[in-house]
């Protein structure tokens, strides 16, 4: 394999490969994989990169939580701490869960579900990765130049005082932003445009409806990012006085501001992990989840809703009585569509066949971990509650659980799940499972010491602790090692099944998932010929379990 | 420990000290029993069927099939949270608007804080780092900061509120018990481990964020009053405001004795609503006076012509001093 493609007779076309081959196989060496408009290939190294993200993220993680082992100084100065837990939060965020299954999972099946060739812009596809990548750089490179302390808030006027390269990095951001819009911008366009004949809007695959919601997020909520830190870097550049009061700026606009973009940005990292959740317990239990039509409006509505409720994180800032009400109520109602989706979620189990696959544990622990994750929403949602609770460790484990419980899971689920999809090799189960288990009590153990001492009044992104709270420190931070060592495992899982794994047959999980009807791994333009879907994305009634694993036939058209 | 365990609320939530502890206890176990109960049930449901539909020889999935039993439920689980829902909106709202509202007979005692101390200073003009306060005593604190955000948080009191740079802001709350609580800075303010030459210092001269913390002391109220008379005596807060009334030279403009001079006089008017010169109303409280003296220009009295003739003392007047001359107003009674 050169770097340079020579001509071989009888490949049809090889600056384009050849359609019919396997994506990992139409065009060689590194050079067709830096340019390629191929959505599959963009997916592939956005995973790349986000893993990367998500292995330095939790290397912070380890470290900030190492640091709090013991009271007082245990391994780095308070300034360091400062930063990493700034880096931590920031990378996780930005680089990490956002694009996480969107650009990386979504860019790869949205296509394929969808029955298209690609997405509808395959240039500006690889674009949003080039600015991603620009994005990364410009953010990690204010690590090496001086560093960042100010959380991942980015709160005036501390942010806009402080002498670290806070400007970079928010210029990261800001570039990170238009690398999500675009993204979002693509899927819009190809799930209004591209979608395949016989699949109506009503055989969408759950997925695919909560890309498309996700994208409606991104593109409405991430200009508004952009605005926010693009204000930020004109104050810290120019002294422009408009969020800092020494220089007549309003500090509180800031959180406004801020939280209108990172409200719906919650929503963007949960609602994929969800509709992860909807593909693989609808395979694992070989039934349609309960109320399709709910479970897709209630992603549109989450998508919706999470616009109108940022003022949940300022309850103690000194917004108006009125406001405060009204954010308060509004709380309360988005807690309804996520409290349907995990109703129907377990309901979708019942007289199924539940098949314990690593993707369907991952699948469980979600509905475990995010309905934690989503009551204790509700303290917080409640005024005279949150006022004792805000900005403790209370709010920090809650929010784990939905980003890490929630989202993480669902990206662990669908790397499990697609992983035969996407490489053609199965991994090992067994350690698969290890891992998981691992990662599921290592998270509690993590987390549920951080609820209890924040309910008792711990304050967050502290560098040091009262002794009373030394007992539940040292829970969480031995939980952060069993969790890391969970991680490691399934990373080497996956990828020694590289090397050493078995072939996947096209369909090893006998799902009736369209993705699953194609060749594995699927082929440059994804279909020989794009099929006619007779049928919906769940409907398992129509085969026998044989015809699941051979090949589910496509019938004459009927339903809807 | 174990004993603990059994007893959640003490678990969970530091010793209630203030009368707002009660309410807000009550309603946070209420909504941890209600969650326990869904959590239960869900998982409970989930692992359930797990179990019992799991895949094995024999046993294989039911056709899904249209059920209307399965519509109403959805619909019930759609609807039935929102009667759950609605109560504990609004039992939060109520207990928030306590939480909001000060009654008037607080005793006054401004804070301010700063990259990382506390200072609190008490009604005679005296500082201290500690909080003291009386035990059933409602007291009100008017809050400011000297740099970036910070939070007042005693989570026995259970209560919390930012310190926002270039406003004041208020929470008050009743102890209940005599005693000490903690008291923690709870918006993040940065911190510091090297000199100014970028070398570490030693661990015990680390500053910041998490050294923001200080201690409530809740005297019985002759313990109170005891510790403000050992104060040092420099002379009560409005002694402190008339002082500088003269030295700032207000006196050039501003009257004190209720005749109209080259400004509004002082007397009598703080705490009362009187007439902008575009016609609206605006209630001469803290921030008001602290507006005026830091931007005059932001609202002119009606009768006077922009732009003010009035100065900026941005700059000039210091934080303590404005609480100072706010003081001096304040004693101004018709
Ligand atoms: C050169 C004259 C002048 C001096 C000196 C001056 N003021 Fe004023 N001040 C005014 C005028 C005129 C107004 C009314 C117009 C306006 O609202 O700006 C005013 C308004 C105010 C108000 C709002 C009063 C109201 O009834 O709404 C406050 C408070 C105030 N001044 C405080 C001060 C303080 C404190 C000082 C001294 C540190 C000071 N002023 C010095 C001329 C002056
Ligand atoms: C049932 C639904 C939910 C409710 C009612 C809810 C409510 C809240 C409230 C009121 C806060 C503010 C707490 C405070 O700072 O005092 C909060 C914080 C937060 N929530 Fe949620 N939440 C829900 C679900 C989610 C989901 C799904 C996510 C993300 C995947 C999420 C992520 C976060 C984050 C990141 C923060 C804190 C950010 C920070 O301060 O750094 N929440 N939540
Ligand atoms: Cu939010
Ligand atoms: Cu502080």
């Amino acid at each position: 394999m050169s770097a340079v493609d020579k001509p071989i007779a009888g490949h049809v076309d090889d600056s384009h490969g050849d359609p019919n081959a396997s994506y990992l196989e139409a065009k060689h060496g590194i050079g067709p994989w830096l340019y390629t408009l191929d959505h599959k290939r963009i997916g592939l190294m956005y995973l790349v990169m986000i893993s990367l993200a998500f292995l330095a993220g939790g290397i912070f993680a380890l470290l900030v939580r190492l640091e709090l082992f013991t009271r007082g100084k245990t391994i780095i100065d308070a300034e360091t701490y400062n930063k990493f837990f700034t880096l931590h939060g920031a990378i996780m965020v930005f680089l990490f869960i956002i694009p996480s299954i969107p650009a990386g999972l979504g860019n790869f099946f949205l296509p394929i579900m969808v029955g298209a060739k690609d997405v509808a812009f395959p240039r500006l596809n690889m674009w949003s990765f080039y600015i991603y990548l620009i994005g990364a750089v410009i953010s990690l490179a204010s690590i090496v130049i001086g560093s960042v302390d100010t959380g991942w808030t980015f709160y005036t006027p501390y942010s806009t005082t402080t002498a670290t390269a806070v400007a970079s990095m928010t210029f990261g951001v800001f570039v990170l932003g238009f690398s999500s819009i675009l993204t979002g911008l693509n899927f819009i366009v190809t799930v209004h445009t591209m979608r395949g004949p016989g699949i109506t809007w009503r055989r969408l695959p759950l997925f695919v409806w909560g890309m498309y919601s996700t994208a409606l997020i991104q593109v409405l909520a991430t200009p508004v990012l952009a605005i926010t830190v693009a204000l930020l870097m004109m104050e810290r550049v120019f002294g422009l006085g408009i969020f800092n009061p020494k220089l007549g700026g309003d500090p509180v606009l800031f959180q406004h501001f801020f939280w209108f973009y990172s409200h719906p940005a919650v929503y963007i990292m949960i609602v994929p992990g969800m509709a992860i959740i909807s593909e693989v317990l609808a395979t694992f239990t070989r039934r349609p989840i309960v109320g399709y039509f709910a479970g897709a409006m209630s992603s549109l509505s989450l998508a919706l809703l999470g616009f109108l409720v940022w003022g949940h994180h300022m309850f103690t800032a000194g917004m108006s009585e009125f406001s405060t009400m009204l954010f308060s109520a509004l709380t309360f109602l988005v807690a309804i569509p996520s409290g349907v989706k995990v109703f129907n979620w377990t309901a979708t189990l019942y007289k199924g066949e539940v098949w314990f696959t690593t993707p369907m544990l991952y699948a469980l622990s979600f509905i475990f971990l995010f309905s934690i994750g989503g009551l204790t929403g509700l303290f917080l949602g409640t005024l005279s509650v949150d006022v004792h609770l805000h900005d403790t460790y209370f709010v920090v484990a809650h929010f784990h659980y939905v980003m890490m419980g929630g989202t993480v899971m669902g990206f662990l689920a669908g790397m499990f799940y697609w992983w035969p999809k996407m490489t053609g090799k199965l991994y090992n189960e067994t350690p698969a499972k290890v891992g998981w288990f691992l990662v599921f009590v290592g998270f509690n153990v993590t987390f549920i010491a951080q609820f209890i001492m924040g309910s008792r009044g711990m304050p967050r992104r502290y560098y040091d602790y009262l002794p009373q709270f030394e007992p539940f420190h040292k829970a969480s931070t031995i939980g952060s090692w069993i969790l890391g060592l969970g991680l490691i495992i399934e990373a080497v899982t996956l990828l020694s099944s590289l090397k050493n794994g078995k072939k996947s047959p096209p369909n090893p999980w006998g799902s009736a998932g369209y993705e699953w009807q194609t060749a594995t791994p699927p082929l440059l333009f994804n279909f020989k010929e794009i099929p006619v879907r007779t049928r919906g994305p769940y409907d398992y009634h129509l085969a026998t379990p044989e015809d699941l694993y051979d090949g589910f036939p496509e019938g004459e058209p009927h339903g809807d | 420990m174990k004993l603990a365990m059994l007893a959640p609320t003490s678990f969970q939530l530091p010793e209630a000290m203030s009368s707002f502890a009660p309410t807000i206890d009550d309603l946070y176990m209420k909504i941890y029993w209600l969650s326990v109960v869904f959590f239960v049930a869900i998982v409970g449901a989930m692992v359930y069927f797990a179990v019992k539909y799991r895949k094995r020889a024999g046993h294989k999935a039911e056709a899904a099939t249209h059920s209307v039993f399965m519509d109403r439920l959805e619909v019930f689980w759609t609807v039935a949270p929102i009667f759950i829902l609605l109560p504990l909106f609004h039992e939060g709202f109520r207990g928030y608007m306590d939480l909001s509202v000060a009654p008037a007979d607080s005793i006054e005692i401004r804070v301010r804080g700063a990259q990382w101390r506390w200072e609190f200073e008490y009604p005679n003009g005296e500082s201290d780092n500690v909080l003291h306060v009386p035990v059933n005593k409602n007291v009100k604190l008017i809050m400011s900061s000297e740099d970036v955000l910070h939070a007042f948080f005693v989570p026995e009191f259970r209560v919390k509120k930012d310190l926002v740079p270039g406003m004041y802001s208020s929470v008050w709350f009743r102890p209940t018990v005599t005693g000490e609580a903690d008291l923690f800075c709870a918006e993040y303010c940065g911190g510091k481990s090297k000199d100014n030459t970028g070398a570490e210092l030693p661990p015990a001269q680390f500053n910041g964020h998490w050294s923001m913390i200080s201690k409530v002391k809740i005297d019985t109220p002759e313990a109170f009053d005891k510790y403000l008379d050992n104060m040092a005596p420099v002379g009560p807060l409005e002694e402190r405001g008339r002082a500088l009334y003269l030295k700032k030279a207000c006196v050039g403009c501003h009257t004190i004795d209720g005749s109209k001079g080259v400004a509004p006089t002082w007397k009598g008017v703080f705490g009362k609503s009187h007439k902008m010169a575009d016609g609206t109303d605006a209630v001469m409280d803290e921030n008001y006076v602290r507006e005026s003296i830091l931007n005059p220009n932001a609202k002119i009295v009606a009768g006077y012509t922009a732009p003010s003739v009035m100065p900026t003392y941005q700059g000039t007047l210091k934080e303590k001093e404005i609480d100072a001359i706010i003081a001096f107003m304040k004693s101004l009674k018709e």
